[in-house]
């Protein structure tokens, strides 16, 4: 009987993933397919699968979104970029920089995908406007908020679902990848000014319309704006201290969305029917799908073969993580592998008993920068080329590989050396 | 969603900068497709939360967009719509009034490009004032003598 379940699972859960990675059928869809096949051919009950989700990822995941979205209609965003350009004088390196920079912030507070949501569109009218090619500046701003959301607790989903699994913290996040992150950061910013330095030439007179544009006429909700930067600031401030406090993240996440929406008398309807549902619920259906295969054994033994493999040695392990979650962030969804990942280093913690902390930020570092490697490494990249292939330059997965994945080599080589001095 | 966003977010900036004041509202657009007599009579509405609904008809020609306070209204006047063509499909002259309407709306925009494009001068205008003038007097007449085939509702705009 039990032999039958690591079958069905097994087989239920390769299915599935095949079908995510092939892309062929809508990724939540399959994932919750594959969920409810686990529990319609009792590899776990339902009451253990509900209790397998992590909601703990997925509280974190509704609040930061229901932050964000009222934000997204101060215009904050409008106006710090229009600022930032004008400041620029219209000189395309310094708005590529600047925008760069505001990007890796922004997303190591936001999630991605809402941070390029944030940024592209501003990024597209300044270009459009200074007769830019906008390629280079949408490609330094997908780099841009893959590094920043390395860098904490909440900037990518594979930081929250480690967070959520192991109890690492905002701070310990930020003491432990963002200096990596920072250091990726301005070598590939330094990289991209040598390959796009021919892009960066404009005319005297575009740079006069460009400093047309008024900054304050952007911001058309003064008492949204000073409510939202009131709360986002008490939830960055319950991040910071929420280890202090025995308060989970996901805690401070929903009192920050709930306290947002409850001040800013925003529609509930309007704000709740925004949420990105459809990611939501494929982290359910992944959770599920995961939780049977360890339910039936099927981790603990990868974990055993991968402890057998390495010799239970820290550093070799550490290294195969980084770059085996680096190479297969690339080309597959980081949010299956680093769910699969999660209950395998456990394992090899509970059978070995070796502190697998290093383990988790090769994890979050190879999982988070490998999604830079290719146009499909991670949801941002796959927005930013749907936004240029609308305005008629599609970018190809050859031609985006040729210039991306040596980046994305450089940043796992920096975080090589960097794991390699200060943790193993 | 995201591609919207994205699409709605550079409109609001470049509208804005403008000198706009840009509401985004989320909403159901509905079109509507009937086939009476093998013409097609279309309507494209907006539902939303704000009470505030805007009705246009499609085909078989354009009828100006009007705002109405209640959802109930909409399907009112799409019912009325209905019923006209459903009269009027029975008519002989249905292909001349079709006609006619397609060049009234072709000689609207004529006349606005005229009036954007050009600098009239005042004799033209009065010339002009004149025909439109014939045209309604004659729609006036034609109304007292030709016989009325609909009686559902009185008409708005010919009293």
């Amino acid at each position: 009987m039990l032999q039958n379940h690591v079958f069905i699972a097994l087989i239920i859960f390769i299915l599935t993933y095949t079908a995510i990675i092939s892309e062929k059928i809508n990724r939540t869809v399959i994932a919750l397919f594959g969920a409810v096949l686990m529990i319609i051919f009792q590899v776990l009950p339902q009451k253990r699968a509900f209790g397998i989700i992590d909601f703990n990822t997925i509280g974190l995941l509704i609040g930061m979104m229901i932050i964000v979205i009222i934000l997204r209609k101060t215009g904050i965003f409008q106006y710090i970029a229009i600022r930032t350009a004008k400041a620029s004088k219209g000189d395309p390196w310094k708005i590529f920089l600047m925008f760069s920079i505001i990007t890796a912030v922004a997303s190591a507070l936001l999630d991605n995908v809402t941070t390029i949501l944030l940024i592209a569109p501003v990024t597209l009218v300044i270009t459009d406007t200074l007769k830019l090619n906008a390629f280079p500046f949408l490609f330094a701003e997908i780099f841009a908020a893959n590094i920043g959301g390395t860098a904490t607790l909440i900037g990518d989903p594979p930081n929250i679902m480690i967070g959520g699994a192991t109890g690492l913290g905002f701070l310990d996040f930020i003491y432990n990848i963002a200096p990596a992150a920072v250091l990726v950061f301005i070598v590939t910013m330094f990289i991209m000014k040598f390959i796009f330095r021919k892009e960066f030439k404009v005319t005297e007179e575009n740079k006069k319309n460009m400093l047309l544009f008024d900054e304050h006429k952007t911001i058309q909700n003064k008492k949204l704006l000073i409510q939202s930067g009131i709360v986002l600031g008490i939830t960055i401030l319950g991040f910071i201290l929420h280890q202090a406090v025995h308060l989970e993240s996901a805690t401070v996440a929903l009192f920050g969305g709930v306290l947002l929406l409850l001040v800013s008398k925003a529609d509930p309807d309007e704000i709740l029917m925004e949420i990105e549902w459809s990611t939501v619920f494929f982290f359910v259906g992944l959770f599920v799908l995961v939780g049977a295969l360890e339910e039936v054994g099927v981790i603990k033994i990868l974990a055993e073969k991968l402890i057998a493999a390495t010799e239970g040695n820290v550093m070799v392990t550490s290294m195969l993580i980084l770059w085996f979650s680096a190479v297969a962030s690339a080309f597959v969804d980081n949010i299956p592998f680093v769910a699969t990942m999660i209950p395998l280093i456990q394992n090899m913690q509970a059978i070995s008993g070796i502190d697998v902390t290093p383990l988790w930020w090769s994890l979050a570092l190879g999982a988070c920068l490998g999604g830079n490697g290719t146009i499909v490494g991670a949801s941002a990249n796959v927005i930013a080329a749907g936004m240029m292939e609308k305005r008629g330059k599609k970018i190809g997965f050859v031609q985006y590989l040729k210039l991306a994945f040596p980046l994305m080599l450089v940043s796992i080589i920096i975080s090589t050396i960097y794991l390699l001095v200060f943790y193993v | 969603m995201n591609y919207l966003n994205v699409e709605a977010s550079q409109h609001e900036m470049r509208l804005i900068q403008m000198g706009a004041k840009v509401e985004q509202i989320n909403s159901k657009m509905c079109y509507i497709k009937f086939v009476i007599e093998g013409i097609p009579v279309e309507y494209v509405y907006n539902l939303n939360k704000k009470n505030k609904y805007f009705l246009e008809r499609t085909k078989p020609y354009p009828l100006a967009v009007k705002a109405y306070e209640n959802v109930a209204d909409l399907v009112e006047v799409i019912n009325v719509d209905i019923k006209q063509f459903k009269n009027v499909v029975k008519s002989k002259n249905i292909e001349s009034f079709l006609a006619i309407n397609k060049e009234l709306i072709s000689t609207i925009k004529k006349f606005e490009d005229l009036f954007l494009y050009y600098n009239v001068p005042t004799e033209e205008v009065e010339l002009l004032k004149n025909k439109i003038g014939e045209i309604q007097q004659e729609i006036a007449k034609t109304k007292e003598t030709a016989e009325r085939v609909f009686f559902d509702k009185e008409p708005e705009n010919l009293k």
